[in-house]
């Protein structure tokens, strides 16, 4: 039974302009209870963190100890 | 394999990165200091509280929320004349959980301080502290412009719990702004003189309700001789929220002369109001209040019924 | 990151502590400081400093017993009467007595409770004769500062492992087996005790909106503590008696009358009236609920559209900081402002979880299971409604116990040959080329538990839930397929989703009465007092299904009068006494 590649909105949004990454941060990776984060280098070569699972409790820990405002929670589509 | 425990670094090592000339890594590197829960790190942030970068600045004081004592407190302080209101905001976040009480050797000479916003955190800061040293700056404080200000000082004088400060309540028991007002009835609690029963009965007149519930609620703590009949001229207040205070306190006074007319209470509309009453019906335990509750033994609001039953359980006995 | 990797660690320890949310790190702080010189190990599936339910903050305690405000004995009293008097009281009574000791060290701990303006605690409410609730202005801050407490009593933290079964042997426990969720690769932990705090069975029913993690608890709480106590042999209690909240919906969030409720707020129908007069979350309220729904006279809401201004704001400040605080995004979302609209709720998903209802590994009044050495506290536990100051409290408990516990005793033997057949469970599905995804087998367990399983029960229909429960399981440990170490951790919370459907179905057709209001509703059988008023205790049978006895409840510490017994049956409001 090959897999099928279905698309899907992500609630976890991450300003690129504002992460540091880069600098070794990975505090929202860290903080994430569900751990659907992940940290992924960019076209440019920096690196920014990236919400890789659609698997989100909406818990805010990743925006609330984001040390640089970077990440902002909206709530899953299906349920807003 | 990854490292499996989670690591008790070097404080000194963990500080360096504090040197590097990205503020990404200089965050990072407070992250690290405030995880390590070490106290040998509050140099180090205290020292990062003056940063060239604003976002450094502000994870230290978020930092320094982690510590405690004189240094922590003194580094907050500073944060406080920051340029970046988000560094002023986590300053003052941070100095309200401050408790050891040697921390406030570092506030205390900023009690005069006229800025509202730094005033203001100062006195929450220490307010948990209980300096009595705070006590004078505080009075003056109640004549600041800023009614931010004057609520926290008024919490300040509060939890001091000093007969002395009566004087300076009760003025403010009459300050501009409601908030203050209940502020300072509610701060009056603790006194047993009769001046501070004398300004509670006063302010159940007051234009606002907030107020008025303050000082019903607080007239139980003081407990004199007029409290009663002041108590029970505000069982018809137009907001039940007072009412239900003056309930409370009523039931808290043992005042059983006030029973009957609270049994007939049970029949308004508002639940939380028919909950306490019956509730204090069983504290005063007036066998004649027994058929205004008898009516509600099987009520089908199930607080109310069970505080009917206790209630009449309480006058059998 | 994410890789599969092959490796297998083995480590000792004197208490491995599993699960680092609420009770786990009381309990691990307890251990450690009784026995200085004890390895206590702390292990968490995601990280302790943002993990399990209060992974925000709380805004409150609802159950705080403190001197002046209510007593141990009324606190009793209200549990046994809200749990349909099915309550083995010494577990309830101790932690009535002990949680002020718990407020205070909480306290201390940096962790806020409301104070007056005398810094006197501000006990708030009156929900029942006594008064429980206590307000933390700072309840955000909970976990930060629990987090400190155990980097300051060096405790050992173990993040990213989920243990996946128990080790025992000479009839006691021996340790636990676990996985690392970001690389796949194995640790043996050799324990003299274990502590378990995994929490709810949080993602058993799939909520309304069809997300998966869109529960009303936290959803990596996925019910590991039910499972892998079952497997282990113990004896689990009142499974039957599910937890069903009355939640915003869609949302999926606490709508937290019992902070609105003082402050005039209710719960009401269609019309806006008050329906039920008691919102204290019960078997009977749902049930209430439920019915008002059945009847024509929804949805439910909460109202507050007619408070005071200053009321309302106050609300708004509690419910939007702490707990949930995407709650005030989702309302701004929807453009409902409580002071203009009631709030649309509905009935939740079905869950394991005592801290609401009574649902759990049973334990005693030390936080003992069944298992000699094995500990349970917090929302797994079998300790009635006992909320965030109960995980506390029980995992408190169980930390002074096992720091005894294993003072006489060495590492017990267990079978080698346990951890190679463990390995190769957990690994089967990365051994395949293709096949299912586990969310898919997740999706499917669930949509079946809330086909077959939700309230009422109909035996026919929960007699189909096991046959189709047997066809997924077949398909999991036939036809699963992960591609990564996280996939792998979704895989083996399916299957412990799984178990915990296998039991909600066989508890609920073992008790043939209804009980608990909403929660165990049968519509084919009444309340039998006579035959019933026991506790169920579900353990693993020798054919590897599960297998149930009765056990009678413990005579009460605390008596409860006849009349007393029917506080929670009638809620409905009578229409003649009309509510504002």
């Amino acid at each position: 039974m090959p897999l099928a590649q279905t698309s899907t909105t992500v609630p976890v949004i991450v300003n690129d302009d504002l992460c540091i990454a880069d600098k070794g941060c990975t505090v929202c990776v860290d903080v994430c209870p569900l751990d659907v984060l992940r940290i992924v280098e960019t076209d440019e070569g920096n690196k920014t963190a990236f919400m890789k699972y659609d698997e989100c409790w909406y818990c805010m820990p990743c925006e609330a100890d984001c040390p640089t405002g970077a990440v902002t929670v909206n709530l899953p589509y299906l349920l807003k | 394999m990854s490292a499996l425990f989670e690591e008790f670094d070097d404080i000194s090592e963990l500080a360096e990165g504090l040197d590097d000339p990205a503020p990404g890594a200089r965050i990072m590197a407070i992250i690290d200091l405030t995880d390590s829960a070490d106290p040998a790190a509050i140099p180090y942030l205290a020292k990062a509280i003056s940063d060239e970068d604003a976002g450094v600045r502000k994870q230290a004081a978020q930092g320094l929320t982690d510590f405690d004592g004189p240094e922590t407190a003194a580094a907050l302080v500073i944060a406080l004349s920051d340029t970046d209101p988000a560094v002023v905001e986590a300053a003052a976040i941070s100095l309200k959980e401050l408790k050891d009480p040697s921390a406030g050797d570092s506030i205390l000479p900023h009690l005069s301080d006229e800025d509202e916003i730094k005033l203001a955190a100062c006195f929450a800061g220490i307010k948990e502290l209980r300096r009595p040293e705070t006590m004078g700056p505080a009075i003056a404080a109640l004549k600041h412009s800023s009614d931010i200000v004057r609520i926290e000082a008024v919490g300040v004088i509060g939890w001091l719990q000093d007969e002395t400060s009566l004087p300076a309540l009760r003025d403010a028991a009459h300050d501009a702004t409601p908030k203050v007002r209940r502020t300072a009835l509610s701060a009056l609690g603790f006194s047993k003189s009769e001046h501070a029963e004398a300004t509670l009965i006063e302010a159940l007149n007051d234009s606002e309700w907030i107020v008025r519930e303050a000082a019903a609620e607080t007239l139980a703590k003081t407990g004199g001789a007029g409290c009663v009949t002041a108590l029970r001229s505000v069982l018809d207040d137009e907001f039940w929220q007072v009412r239900l205070k003056a309930v409370r306190s009523l039931g808290k006074l043992g005042a059983t002369e006030a029973a009957m007319e609270i049994g007939p209470m049970m029949d308004l509309p508002v639940p939380n109001l028919r909950k306490e009453c019956a509730a204090v019906l069983g504290e005063l335990a007036v066998p004649e209040t027994a058929p205004f509750l008898q009516k509600y033994e099987d009520d089908t609001d199930p607080d109310v019924r069970k505080n009917v039953r206790w209630a009449l359980g309480k006058m059998a006995a | 990151m994410d890789e599969i990797l092959d490796g297998l660690t083995q480590i000792d320890c004197d208490i491995l502590v599993i699960g680092g949310g609420t009770a786990g790190p009381m309990a691990a702080l307890k251990a450690k400081r009784k026995n200085p010189k004890a390895n206590v190990v702390l292990l968490d599936k995601a990280n302790v400093k943002r993990s399990g339910a209060i992974s925000m903050g709380m805004d409150g305690l609802n159950n705080s017993v403190i001197p002046g405000y209510a007593t141990p004995e009324q606190y009793t009293k209200e549990i046994t009467i809200a749990n349909d008097g099915i309550c083995d009281q010494a577990a309830v009574y101790r932690y009535a007595q002990e949680c002020y000791g718990i407020i205070e060290e909480l306290d201390e701990f940096g962790i806020r409770f409301q104070k007056d303006e005398n810094g006197e605690y501000d006990v708030k409410k009156v929900h029942h004769i006594g008064t429980y609730v206590l307000p933390m202005p700072n309840g955000d801050t909970v976990k930060k500062a629990l987090y400190r407490q155990l980097r300051k009593a060096r405790i050992n933290i173990i993040n990213r492992y989920m243990s996946t079964r128990l080790l025992t042997g000479e009839g006691r426990v021996a340790g636990a087996i676990c996985v690392n969720t970001r690389t796949a690769e194995f640790l043996v932990v050799r324990a003299k005790a274990v502590i378990m705090g995994l929490g709810a069975a949080g993602r058993l029913g799939l909520p309304t909106s069809g997300y998966l993690m869109g529960t009303y608890e936290n959803p990596t709480n996925s019910g590991e503590g039910y499972s892998m106590a079952y497997h282990a042999g113990a004896g689990l209690a009142n499974l039957e008696c599910y937890q069903i909240n009355p939640l915003i919906k869609d949302y999926n969030g606490p709508a937290c009358a019992y902070v609105a409720g003082p402050m005039g707020g209710y719960t009401a129908n269609a019309k806006g009236e008050r329906f039920i007069e008691c919102d204290y979350w019960s078997g009977q309220m749902m049930q209430e609920f439920y019915d008002e729904l059945q009847g024509g006279k929804g949805p439910v809401y909460l109202k507050l559209n007619h408070l005071a201004e200053e009321t309302v704001s106050e609300i708004e400040r509690v419910l939007h900081i702490v707990e949930r605080p995407t709650r005030g995004h989702f309302h701004a979302g929807r453009g409902t402002d409580y002071r203009k609209q009631m709030i649309e709720m509905h009935i939740s998903e079905i869950g394991f979880c005592s801290g609401h209802s009574a649902s759990g590994v049973f334990v005693d009044e030390h936080a003992r299971t069944t298992i000699p050495g094995l500990y349970a506290a917090g929302d797994m536990a079998n300790v009635p409604h006992n909320y965030m100051l109960g995980a506390f409290t029980n995992g408190a408990f169980a930390g002074l116990d096992a720091a005894d516990f294993i003072a006489d005793v060495d590492f017990a033997a267990f079978d080698e040959g346990e951890v190679e057949a463990e390995r190769n469970r957990v690994l089967a599905p990365t051994k395949r080329d293709d096949g299912i995804p586990p969310n898919q087998i997740e999706y499917k367990t669930r949509r079946l538990v809330n086909d077959y399983l939700q309230p009422p029960k109909v035996t026919a229909k929960m007699e189909l839930a096991q046959k189709r429960f047997e066809e997924v399981r077949d398909d999991m440990e036939q036809g699963m397929y992960v591609q990564d170490s996280h996939e792998l951790m979704r895989a083996l919370e399916a299957s412990s989703i799984l178990d915990c459907a296998d039991m909600a179905a066989a508890a609920s057709l073992y008790r043939t009465e209804s009980r608990w209001g909403l929660y165990h509703n049968r519509v084919e059988y009444e309340r039998d007092n006579e035959n019933w008023f026991c506790h169920t205790i579900l353990t693993k049978g020798e054919d590897g299904k599960p297998a149930h006895r009765k056990q009678d409840v413990k005579p009460y510490v605390v008596e409860i009068a006849d009349e007393e017994k029917d506080a929670y049956d009638k809620q409905r409001v009578d229409p003649s006494v009309a509510a504002e």
